[in-house]
């Protein structure tokens, strides 16, 4: 299918690109031109991303739709690109998600708008191009585009200590991916090609303890995205120092491309060394799981208790990969939507208050519930998603990863569980310490409630936290394949066992 | 006269045409006075151009001219024409330098031309003698243009310092290549090669180390770098650029020369040896630069670091390699003539401001100078999508090739550890304000931002980003240049 000429993944990976080039054009001093120009582009660009849905055949495990133009042709690099069940929720997850951080924006954000929007469109044409390829180079060079206009956006727009999360976050990032750029190039040395189709094909022809280290170089590129346990030390820098609209798009999607990293490349491509530590990186997803959820409960600032809430979502998310049964990884698929969801809700809310009274401090709040109604219930609803509340989209995601880990291990089953409960524990005490009680600061008497600009913005995120909790059907259905296709390479014991 | 075949002066038509172009700039400067000056560079920059047309019409040949010591393949054509770049750079920027500094040196242009002459000739050297003449004949402008700048005493340092250390460099390299000369009774390469391959390992050892130990020195490699942070310090911005990219080209190719043609028999030793330099190379250039706080040191150690993942390349010579190290010659003249280029961007009150500090808040300034700049620091770290990543990548890849997959996690680490200096410059001019700066920039000094430095800038970044996207653009030329051989 074509959009203008050109190839749907195409389109969609670069109409972004255009957009930029489009608000880099207009004059500096026409703000609300900007604006305007941005929303429309982020919201054609979610659009476009649905038209992919028109195409696309559920039914079916493999890439679809797929492009493929010759790049560099000394180096059997592709222009590749393709999408699966999988690559398709997180494409759509993206677009949304950008459309509603634009929107955000529109009050939160006044200085150096142009730039401002410039770069996240352009961080818009990373991210969905890191789902799309399946050349490895070509994600490399998506995987490294992300980097740069995410530092400036932390850098430019960010808080107190804007510089040093600004820095942190891009060291931390760039260290693991170019482990990960060895690991590619020791990869392309026994496979002769970047192709991920053509490697998924030939199957296993490198040596197990060869895929150990390919894995581990991965592991470094990916863990520190997710971040795992214990690479997450950028993670609540970033976070709390990012634009309300830079945290959003961080929690929502940047933490995806790493799960995503170690679904589609790790388990896939080195099956033998996925085996081998998937015990590992269960126990850090544990870790992970547990002391996220500890950190969380004794946070003062709102924006880092759920930044670390984030640490511990991943961990879910990790675990149902470390798995490796279909079930759990599906649920990781799906938790992974949801965190992006729930979370990137979470710190729009927060936004929301530090947009009117400049602070995030807990204790600053307190009886807002009588004041901001609509919000406290927009607010009551996303804790509940994020504690995963049977009926909303969190329990299904958490329920399929331990009812998927448990026939692997009881015990890091219950140490998961854990983690569901110290969850109610942190987001339930944060909702009572700033939406109940009495009004105690005189500056929250006269806080205003949600706009209606405010309230669209919540409003296809509220939708879909229903949807996924009352009839996940489609979303499932969707990566039901593909996750099989993968596990089925990676653990094809899993299916002996049951016939 | 009939001219005897291998004789004819047409292959030398490049070295002419610089040679005519060095000469009439030197006339010029004598004869037009003060205005002479200028006009001086006008002619070296024309002629640096019509080195280059000439250039292009060269046809390369395998042939080996006058008696063996000199040919015209498609590797020397390569590097001829990327030290020309080198050249054609570092004069646009000295025009610019002069314009704002004064005491413009008119002896300058035909000084540099006279370098490249000796460069484009050494990389066309096939024999031991033409090596070392060609090998001068850049060394001692090299050392005149370091100290050019005699109203600055650091300058005047840097060309004593250079002079002395690049003579014993020197004379250390015609040790080995005498050595060379002893043990095989022969100076062409297609003689000596084969038989210092059947000779005494040893003695040849020692002829090779004491050749590498005179390249290393030119191309600043660890640890024979000593020299170079206080030279690219003292000397003129735009004779830096000149002197830390030029004679690199020229040295690698004499490098890939010596190693193929003369110790080709001793691969295992000088890989060993290039793997060596690359390590040491690359994490002292970047540890050290990590802790400068003036710009152009910084960058003078980054320029080092940059040499040292040329060295991963050379270590892993071979048909990846090859490839490898002729894009990232290129790539890198591009990227550290625009980095140095930088330091040229803000003049305030007749003086270029050294600092990282004098940067900031420039992105809100010179919005085209600040992105055409943050591309290229990209480029020097290594981020797609620019020319630096390309070139890393293809170092790395061969790297891996040749099993050396610990020299490229060493170069990936480097290129993390990299970002940490290359970003100091991108944050002080993107995410800091000028507000302790304002006052005294407002009130005492004017400052002014040099549109055609911006321009510079934005077509060097363009460039970047071009062969980081479409590398075949430098790697078909890069590997044709091994067709012939």
């Amino acid at each position: 299918m074509n959009v203008f000429g050109l190839p749907i993944l195409t389109f969609v990976t670069f109409f972004p690109l255009a957009g930029m080039l489009v608000v880099l054009a207009l004059p500096g001093s026409r703000s609300r031109a900007i604006k305007l120009a941005a929303n429309i582009f982020t919201g054609l660009e979610f659009a476009a991303t649905l038209l992919i849905l028109t195409r696309f055949d559920a039914s079916s495990g493999e890439m679809q739709l797929i492009e493929r133009l010759p790049w560099i042709k000394s180096l059997g690099a592709q222009y590749l690109l393709g999408v699966d069940g999988i690559s398709l929720l997180l494409v759509l997850l993206t677009s949304l998600l950008t459309f509603v951080a634009t929107l955000s924006s529109w009050g939160a954000v006044t200085s150096r708008l142009k730039e401002y929007y410039a770069f996240i469109l352009l961080l818009e044409t990373g991210m969905v191009g890191v789902f799309l390829a399946l050349d490895l180079l070509l994600f490399y060079v998506f995987w490294e585009v992300v980097l740069v206009p995410m530092y400036f956006l932390i850098g430019i727009w960010g808080g107190e200590r804007r510089l040093y999360a600004a820095i942190k976050f891009f060291l931390y990032t760039l260290f693991g991916s170019v482990a990960m750029l060895v690991g590619i190039l020791v990869l392309r040395a026994h496979h002769h090609s970047f192709d991920w189709t053509a490697m998924v094909a030939a199957g296993p022809v490198i040596p197990a303890a060869l895929q150990g280290w390919i894995f581990l170089a991965f592991f470094l590129g990916f863990a520190i995205k997710v971040p795992m346990f214990p690479f997450h030390t950028w993670l609540p820098d970033a976070h709390v120092e990012a634009p309300t609209a830079g945290s959003v798009i961080l929690a929502g999607v940047l933490l995806k491309m790493g799960s995503y990293g170690f679904l589609r490349f790790s388990l896939p491509l080195l099956p033998a060394a996925t085996r081998r530590y998937a015990p590992a990186l269960a126990i850090l997803a544990l870790v992970a799981i547990v002391y996220g959820a500890l950190v969380s409960l004794m946070q003062k600032d709102m924006k880092k208790l759920i930044a670390y809430s984030s640490v511990s979502h991943m961990g879910f998310v990790m675990l149902g990969l470390a798995a490796l049964t279909p079930l759990a990884v599906k649920g990781a698929v799906l938790q992974m939507i949801n965190h992006g969801l729930s979370t990137g809700a979470l710190f729009l809310i927060v936004g929301v208050l530090y947009e009117r009274r400049h602070s995030r401090l807990i204790a600053e709040f307190g009886g807002l519930s009588s004041r901001m109604p609509v919000y406290a219930a927009v607010f009551l609803i996303m804790t509940l998603a994020s504690i995963g509340l049977p009926g909303l989209n969190g329990f299904i995601g958490e329920f399929m990863i331990l009812m998927g880990t448990f026939p692997v291990s009881w015990l890091w089953t219950a140490v998961a569980a854990t983690g569901i409960v110290l969850g109610a524990g942190y987001m339930l005490w944060l909702y009572q310490r700033v939406m109940f009680g009495k009004i105690v600061h005189p500056a929250n008497e006269s806080l205003k409630d949600l706009t209606i600009r405010e309230f669209v913005t919540f409003l296809p995120l509220l939708v879909l936290v229903f949807w996924i909790g009352v009839f996940p059907k489609p979303f499932l259905d969707v990566i039901d394949k593909p996750v099989e296709k993968i596990v089925r390479i990676v653990n094809p014991t899993h299916f002996e066992v049951r016939r | 006269m009939i001219v005897p075949a291998g004789y004819s002066l047409r292959p030398l038509a490049p070295e002419l045409a610089l040679f005519a172009a060095a000469v009439t700039a030197l006339l010029v400067h004598l004869f037009l006075g003060k205005r002479g000056r200028r006009a001086s560079g006008y002619v070296a920059l024309a002629g640096t151009g019509a080195a280059g047309l000439v250039l292009a019409l060269t046809p390369p040949s395998a042939e080996a001219l006058f008696g063996g010591n000199f040919v015209v393949d498609p590797f020397a054509l390569y590097f001829k024409s990327a030290i020309l770049l080198a050249g054609a750079m570092a004069m646009v920027l000295a025009f610019r330098f002069f314009d704002i500094e004064g005491s413009e040196a008119g002896e300058t242009y035909p000084l540099m031309l006279l370098a490249m002459i000796g460069m484009t000739a050494a990389v066309s050297a096939t024999d031991v003698i033409t090596t070392y003449v060609a090998f001068e004949l850049f060394a001692i402008p090299s050392y005149l243009l370091a100290g050019i700048f005699k109203k600055e005493r650091r300058s005047a340092e840097a060309g004593i310092k250079y002079f002395f250390l690049g003579t014993l460099s020197s004379a250390i390299m015609l040790l080995g290549l005498a050595l060379v000369f002893g043990l095989t009774g022969s100076t062409a390469y297609a003689e000596a090669g084969p038989a210092l391959g059947g000779s005494e390992g040893r003695a040849v050892l020692v002829a090779m180390g004491l050749v590498f130990a005179g390249l290393f020195f030119k191309a600043a490699f660890v640890p024979f770098h000593m020299w170079a942070p206080d030279v690219y310090e003292g000397a003129p911005t735009p004779l830096v650029i000149f002197l830390s990219t030029a004679p690199k080209a020229a040295v690698v190719a004499l490098l890939v020369r010596a190693m193929t043609s003369l110790f080709g028999a001793y691969r295992e030793e000088w890989s060993l040896v290039l793997q060596g330099v690359a390590l040491a190379t690359m994490f002292w250039g970047n540890l050290a630069a990590l802790t400068q706080n003036s710009l152009k040191r910084m960058l003078g150690y980054s320029a080092i670091a940059q040499a040292g993942y040329i060295a991963i390349g050379l270590a892993s010579w071979g048909e990846a390699g090859r490839t490898a190290v002729l894009f990232y010659v290129v790539a890198y003249i591009v990227m550290n003539a625009a980095a140095f280029g930088l330091v040229l961007l803000v003049d305030r009150g007749g003086r270029f401001d050294e600092s990282i500090d004098g940067l900031r808040g420039l992105a809100r300034r010179a919005p085209a100078g600040a992105v055409g700049i943050l591309v290229v620091l990209l480029s020097l770290t290594g981020i797609p999508p620019t020319a630096g990543f390309m070139g890393k990548y293809l170092l790395f890849t061969a790297a891996v090739e040749k099993g050396l997959t610990l020299l490229a996690v060493a170069g990936a680490l480097n290129s993390a550890i990299s970002l940490f200096y290359y970003f100091r410059i991108g944050k002080a001019m993107f995410l800091e304000g000028i507000a302790s700066a304002a006052p005294e920039a407002g009130s005492q000094t004017q400052e002014n931002i040099s549109r055609p430095v911006s321009v510079f800038l934005a077509v060097s970044a363009a460039a970047l980003l071009l062969f980081g996207l479409l590398p075949a653009l430098l790697t078909n030329p890069a590997v044709s240049a091994f067709l012939s051989r």
